[in-house]
Parts: C-alpha cells; sequence; structure tokens
C-alpha cells in the first residue's frame, strides 16, 4: 500500500488564486471558468501517487456554456423564490426532475476529464439507474412514511378503547415517530449504498473496471454510531441547561451551548464522513486487485475542518487558498492504493462525449457530486 | 536537453527519455537506449505552465512527454505560450500579487457597499411601476395568515385616520411616482405575549398599521410622521432594490465560493445577514429623510417623528424587561438592542430646528 501525496503549498496556491480572483474581477465574471479549470488543474497536478500525477483536461471554453446556464437559471430561482413562493415549489420539482440527469453528465464529464499517469477515467452508468436512485428510491420511501402516517392515522383511534384517554394516542404517535425515523434512516443508508455502487461499479480506469460491494446496514450502523456520538454531549448540555437555567449565568450558558452544538455536529459529521470514506475504500477494488484504504480519522478531519472555518471567517475568506491546501493533504496522505500491480498496462478507452452543462447547473444549484478521492 | 518521461498514447506506461530541439526547429526525444523519436517543434502541443506541476508535451501521433523542468519548457516554447505566459507571470510575480490582493479586497469591499445598493437601486427604478405590484402579490394574505389578527379598533377610529390620509397625506407623493395607490390597513400583532408597536408597508403601496402603535400615538402628527415614513419605503421602491440585492450576494457569494464546497458557509452565513441589514439600515435612513422633507412641506413639525420612536422604545423596553423576569430570555437583548435609533432621532430634532424656523427645506 501506498499513499497519495500532495505537492502543491498553500503560498503557491494563493498566488493562483488571487490572480483567478484578479481576472474574474478585471472580466467582470467571464474569466471564471477558466478560473475554476485553473484551480482543478492545480489540485488535479499535484495529486500524485507513485510518482504518477493525476491531470485535470476540461477547458474554460467547455465549462463557460455550462456555468452561464447554471447562473442564468440561478438569478431566475432566486428571483422566483421572493417574488412568487408558491412557483418556486414549481421550480424544485422541476430541478428535482432534472437532478438525476444531472448527476449523471456530470458523472460522465468529470471522469472523463481527468487522467492518472496519462490514462483516463470513464463513467458508463445508465441514465435509468441514476433516476431510479436519486428520485425513484426518495419517492418510494416519501410515498411509505406518508402511508405508515394514513394508516396510523386510521388505526390507531379505531383502536382506543375510550376516546377520551389519551395515553393510547400518545404511545401510537411516539411509536409511529420512532418506526418513521428508523425508515428515515434506513432510506437514507440505503440510498447512500446505492448511488456509490452506482458510482464506483460503473467507473473505468482506462480499461479497468472499479468494483464495490457494500452493505445497507454497515452505512446505517455508521450512521447510527455518529448520531449516538452527537446526542450524548447535546443530552449531558441539555441537562446542564436545565439544572443552570435560574442564574445569571445563563446568557454564558446559551452561548457555550451554542459553540458546543457546533462543534459537536462537526465531530459527528467528521466521524461519519470518514467511516464511511474508510468502509467504501476498503471494499473498492480495481480490475479485482487493486486495493484502497481510508485512513482518515474523524478527529483529525473535524480538526481540519474547524480551523480551516475559523482561518476563512477571520480573514474574510483570503485564507481559503490555504484551508484548500491542508484539506487536500489531509484526504491524500489518508488515502492508500497498493500499487505492487502497477498501472503499466492501462490504456485510455475511447467513449462518447459527456458535456459540462450537467455539472455547471449542479454546481449553480450547490449539488457536489463527490466523484473526487 | 530535459529530463522526463515518455508515454505511448494513451497509456499508462512511461520510459525515461530526454527532450531537446535543435536550431532547424526538430525536436528529439531520446530513450535510454539511444533509440529517438524525431520530428518537427511547430506541430507539439504544450500544456500550460501552471505552479511547478508536470507539464506535458503532447505529440502529432498522441504519445506524450512529461516533465517538471518547467523552466527550460518555458524557455524553448515562449512563442506559442503568450496568454499563458501573461497569467504565469502575474501568480510569480509579488508586485503583481500585491496587486491582485488591494484589487481584489478593494473590489470586494466597494461591490458590497456601494455597488449592489447603487445598481439594485438603478434596476429598482428603471422597471415598470407593476413590478411592485407583482412582488407584493399575496403578501398580504400571507401576514395575515402568519402574524396579524384582526384589529380591535373602532370603525370610526379607522374611517377617521384613512379620511385624513386621503385628504392630506396621500397627495404629498404624487409628484415623486402618481401610480401609487395607497391602502391603509389596521391589525392587531402579538408575539410572544406582548403586542407589537409597528407600520409596516408593502411594495405595491399598501400601509399596515398595528393597533398598538396607534395606541402609542399621541396625536395626528406622530402617525402622519409613521405613515410618511412609510411611504417613503414605497416611493423610493425599497421592496424591490431588497429582492434585486438579495439576488446580487447570493450570486456573488457563489461564484465566490464555487470550489469551496461547503467549507464557508458558516462565514457566507454571517456575512450575508451583515451585509443586508447594512442595506436596511440604508434604506430606513432614506424613508426618514423623506417623511422629514415631507413633513416640512406639509408643515407637521418632524419632532412627532422622534416622539413616535421613542414612545416605542420605551414600550418594547418594557415589554423586554417583563418577559426577562418571567423567562430568563436575557440573551435576546443582545440582538434586539438598535444603536442607530438614537441618529434617527437626532435627525428628527434637526429637521424639527427647520420646521420651527418656518423652513420648507433643510440641511
Amino acid at each position: 500500500m501506498e499513499a497519495l501525496r500532495f505537492t502543491g503549498a498553500g503560498n503557491e496556491y494563493f498566488k493562483i488564486w488571487i490572480v483567478n480572483v484578479l481576472l474574474t474581477i478585471i472580466t467582470l465574471g467571464i474569466y471564471y471558468p477558466w478560473a475554476k479549470v485553473r484551480n482543478r488543474r492545480y489540485f488535479y497536478a499535484n495529486s500524485t501517487l507513485n510518482d504518477r500525477n493525476f491531470e485535470y483536461h476540461a477547458t474554460g471554453k467547455q465549462l463557460l456554456l455550462g456555468f452561464l446556464i447554471g447562473l442564468v437559471l440561478f438569478v431566475i430561482y432566486n428571483i422566483v423564490t421572493q417574488v412568487a413562493p408558491q412557483f418556486a415549489l414549481f421550480f424544485m420539482g422541476f430541478f428535482i426532475l432534472i437532478l438525476p440527469w444531472i448527476i449523471w453528465r456530470s458523472l460522465i464529464f468529470n471522469m472523463k476529464v481527468s487522467s492518472f499517469s496519462n490514462v483516463h477515467f470513464s463513467f458508463r452508468g445508465a441514465l435509468k439507474t441514476s433516476y431510479l436512485i436519486f428520485l425513484g428510491y426518495p419517492l418510494l420511501i416519501i410515498f411509505l412514511i406518508v402511508m405508515v402516517g394514513i394508516i396510523a392515522s386510521v388505526a390507531i383511534p379505531s383502536l382506543q378503547s375510550s376516546p377520551s384517554d389519551p395515553t393510547f394516542l400518545i404511545i401510537g404517535g411516539i411509536i409511529i415517530g420512532v418506526f418513521s425515523m428508523i425508515l428515515y434512516a434506513f432510506a437514507i443508508a440505503l440510498i447512500q449504498k446505492k448511488s456509490k455502487e452506482y458510482m464506483l461499479n460503473n467507473s473505468f480506469y482506462g480499461q479497468g473496471q472499479f468494483s464495490t460491494e457494500l452493505e445497507t446496514k454497515k452505512f446505517l450502523s455508521i450512521y447510527a454510531k455518529g448520531i449516538m456520538l452527537a446526542l450524548l454531549p447535546l443530552v449531558v448540555m441539555g441537562l446542564g441547561f436545565v439544572g443552570m437555567g435560574v442564574g445569571p449565568g445563563a446568557e454564558i450558558l446559551f452561548i457555550v451551548a451554542y459553540f458546543g452544538f457546533i462543534i459537536v455536529s462537526l465531530l459527528a459529521g467528521a466521524y461519519i464522513m470518514s467511516r464511511i470514506r474508510a468502509y467504501v475504500y476498503e471494499n473498492t477494488l480495481l480490475d479485482d486487485r487493486v486495493a484502497f484504504e481510508s485512513t482518515l480519522g474523524a478527529r483529525a478531519l473535524a480538526w481540519v475542518i474547524f480551523t480551516n472555518l475559523l482561518m476563512i471567517l477571520f480573514t474574510l475568506g483570503l485564507a481559503m487558498p490555504w484551508a484548500k491546501v491542508r484539506m487536500a493533504n489531509l484526504m491524500l496522505e489518508n488515502t492508500l492504493v497498493d500499487t505492487s500491480v502497477g498501472f503499466d498496462e492501462y490504456i485510455t478507452q475511447e467513449q462518447a462525449r459527456g458535456g459540462a452543462i450537467g455539472e455547471q447547473i449542479g454546481e449553480a444549484f450547490d449539488v457536489d457530486m463527490d466523484v473526487g478521492f | 536537453m530535459i529530463q522526463g518521461y515518455w508515454h505511448p498514447q494513451g497509456s499508462a506506461e512511461r520510459f525515461v527519455a530526454t527532450f531537446e530541439i535543435n536550431d532547424l526547429g526538430r525536436y528529439a526525444i531520446v530513450f535510454e537506449d539511444k533509440t529517438a523519436y524525431r520530428g518537427d517543434a511547430s506541430d507539439l502541443k504544450v500544456s500550460d505552465r501552471l505552479g511547478n506541476v508536470y507539464r506535458k508535451i503532447t505529440l502529432e501521433d498522441g504519445s506524450a512527454f512529461t516533465t517538471l523542468d518547467n523552466d527550460a519548457i518555458d524557455l524553448l516554447f515562449k512563442h506559442q505560450q503568450k496568454t499563458n505566459a501573461l497569467v504565469h507571470y502575474l501568480e510569480t510575480h509579488m508586485r503583481w500579487i500585491a496587486v491582485a490582493l488591494i484589487v481584489a479586497v478593494a473590489t470586494g469591499f466597494s461591490f458590497f457597499k456601494w455597488g449592489v445598493p447603487w445598481t439594485s437601486e438603478k434596476i429598482a427604478q428603471a422597471l415598470p411601476y407593476e413590478t411592485n405590484r407583482l412582488i407584493a402579490k399575496g403578501s398580504m394574505k400571507f401576514l395575515d395568515k402568519a402574524m396579524f389578527d384582526e384589529s380591535n379598533l373602532t370603525k370610526v377610529q379607522k374611517d377617521e385616520i384613512r379620511l385624513h390620509f386621503e385628504q392630506k397625506i396621500a397627495r404629498l407623493s404624487i409628484e415623486d411616482e402618481d401610480e401609487i395607490r395607497y391602502k391603509i390597513y389596521f391589525r392587531s400583532w402579538t408575539m410572544g405575549g406582548s403586542e407589537i408597536p409597528n407600520a409596516l408597508a408593502l411594495p405595491s403601496g399598501e400601509i399596515i398599521l398595528t393597533d398598538k402603535f396607534i395606541q402609542l400615538a399621541s396625536n395626528q402628527d406622530e402617525i402622519d410622521a409613521v405613515m410618511l415614513h412609510e411611504m417613503g419605503h414605497v416611493v423610493h421602491r425599497h421592496g424591490l432594490e431588497m429582492l434585486i440585492e438579495g439576488t446580487f450576494i447570493t450570486v456573488a457569494v457563489m461564484m465566490m465560493t464555487g470550489d469551496a464546497s461547503g467549507m464557508g458557509d458558516m462565514g457566507v452565513g454571517l456575512g450575508s445577514a451583515l451585509v443586508s441589514s447594512s442595506y436596511s439600515r440604508k434604506h430606513e435612513a432614506e424613508a426618514d429623510l423623506y417623511a422629514f422633507n415631507k413633513m416640512l412641506k406639509a408643515k407637521i413639525d418632524p419632532k412627532s417623528f422622534s416622539n413616535i420612536m421613542q414612545s416605542m422604545m420605551d414600550y418594547m423596553a418594557k415589554e423586554n424587561n417583563e418577559t426577562k423576569k418571567d423567562d430568563k430570555k436575557g440573551y435576546l437583548d443582545y440582538f434586539a438592542s438598535h444603536p442607530t435609533t438614537q441618529t434617527r432621532i437626532d435627525l428628527a430634532n434637526h429637521y424639527s430646528k427647520c420646521f420651527k424656523q418656518g423652513l420648507t427645506t433643510c440641511k
């Protein structure tokens, strides 16, 4: 196993970043897609494994059209939500309908324009699978939860012995609530598993195919632990709140609780993210022989996210380049790949063209597709 | 001679090789076993320079030579790399970095401080009046559902205020905008157990007065002052302006943090809240000025405005104190404090002096 390395540096990237900002300002925003390409190229090209580097091949021109479409849609969406909230719902509905398409297009495009050691990646998943995972399953789950609610609202009153006794109603409500929550958690885990499998099992490095087999219950248990991790300190803090509620310290306690909440949810989020990453990596193979591993720890991740956040806040965004480099360093040095077989026999496969439109629309609406490391 | 690797087309396999271009413009890639690959240098494609990452030269058959010797490549291909050379030049010279930094900070600051409000105002003024009606559509229904209750004022009270408004106040704004049809609504607004004294205006000219406000007003002038302030918002099209400002901020923030994927979300939220509140202070000041000038014209003492502001503040402070005793919700004070109110009262007093001297304009 060999770890990836990030060879870029914050100081160097800051210069590239600030010149991007300058050129974007002078061109009134038109340069933005080119700036984005330069940023991406920097991070890809500085990611190395076995002394070989990644490359990002998209051009500013390729991204421009998608960027403009995304921008126009975004402005319209913003105006619509403020002017006529009732139309915003239609807009959201339309967006939800095309989201699976955007994800699919974006995966094809991003994989196609990425290469490692001169060999391109590719994505060959079917559009209908994307619709199944990102539209079909969520709708099914919503339908199930609504059904449970309807059945419960009919069944509970009819089972009730005396209509004036509310105990039964409350217990029934709690049972239904807990049941819905379990159903919901199960749904999230299932969709996560399916989408990871969709992304990985349809991804290729040259002629080599990635493969993974994941279990919903593993996702579920990671989520459950993460949520417990978040709930326990919150309950303790909540008790403290009640205990000290009457006293001059209430305001201070409120502030402590507020920041405590941020830190706890950060930790829980980092826990869930790092554990899922580790689980997915160790169950993924390239060509049934190249293995992967993630050694990313929850605490290290939470620490970097938290300090990055502070850095960015206190510099009004100017520390962004260093923050991004720190993040890249952490991610890469905790990504291990089995390089014993070597990569020499991989060859780029020709494939159908995929435009950048889907990807840019996705970005405009903040659909963050985690196709990288 | 440049050291590097040669990759066959689309292959991950690589061979140690050297690269050079002779005086005749012919290139040669020479492998360790002395075999070589030759051709015309003008057929080569060189990737753009970016920091010190691997540079790639693509040959006409699609195979590629990669090297880390960026400076040597720059020297060999100076004529092909003009645009990129400029960007790279900026990126590697401290004085240009300093220029970029200053331009970025200054632009960011002026953009939010002056650019957004100025442009929003111009756009808001340029749009047809109908837009105001469009954005206010449904707002009254929403407010009635979400915040307001029926007013407890008598019909006589309401009619009196309405009649006075029609006869004396409404026409004051005709010279600014003759399409507005003002309409007065009376509502009761209760929040957290206390009645809220307030007046609001919708962009389409609906002015809403709460019962508590009417109660606190000690005379007709005070009601007029507040109504004129609200008319100022309508005439200046502040509703539209806020809408446009909001869109600007969101788009700008999206572009700035486009690549950050959620990292700066918290900062962004905080930042845009601060920026918007500074815009809304500007709107209040504009509406105040509008009201004061109209009051001078209509012979109403601007002092009435500061009087009613004072009454409302005293009332809210008292209410807050009472809830504080009950609920220990003292921390709300941190967020509710209104440092600019004093400035507004001072300005009203300044205009009041002009009024007392019998002036119809003031500065």
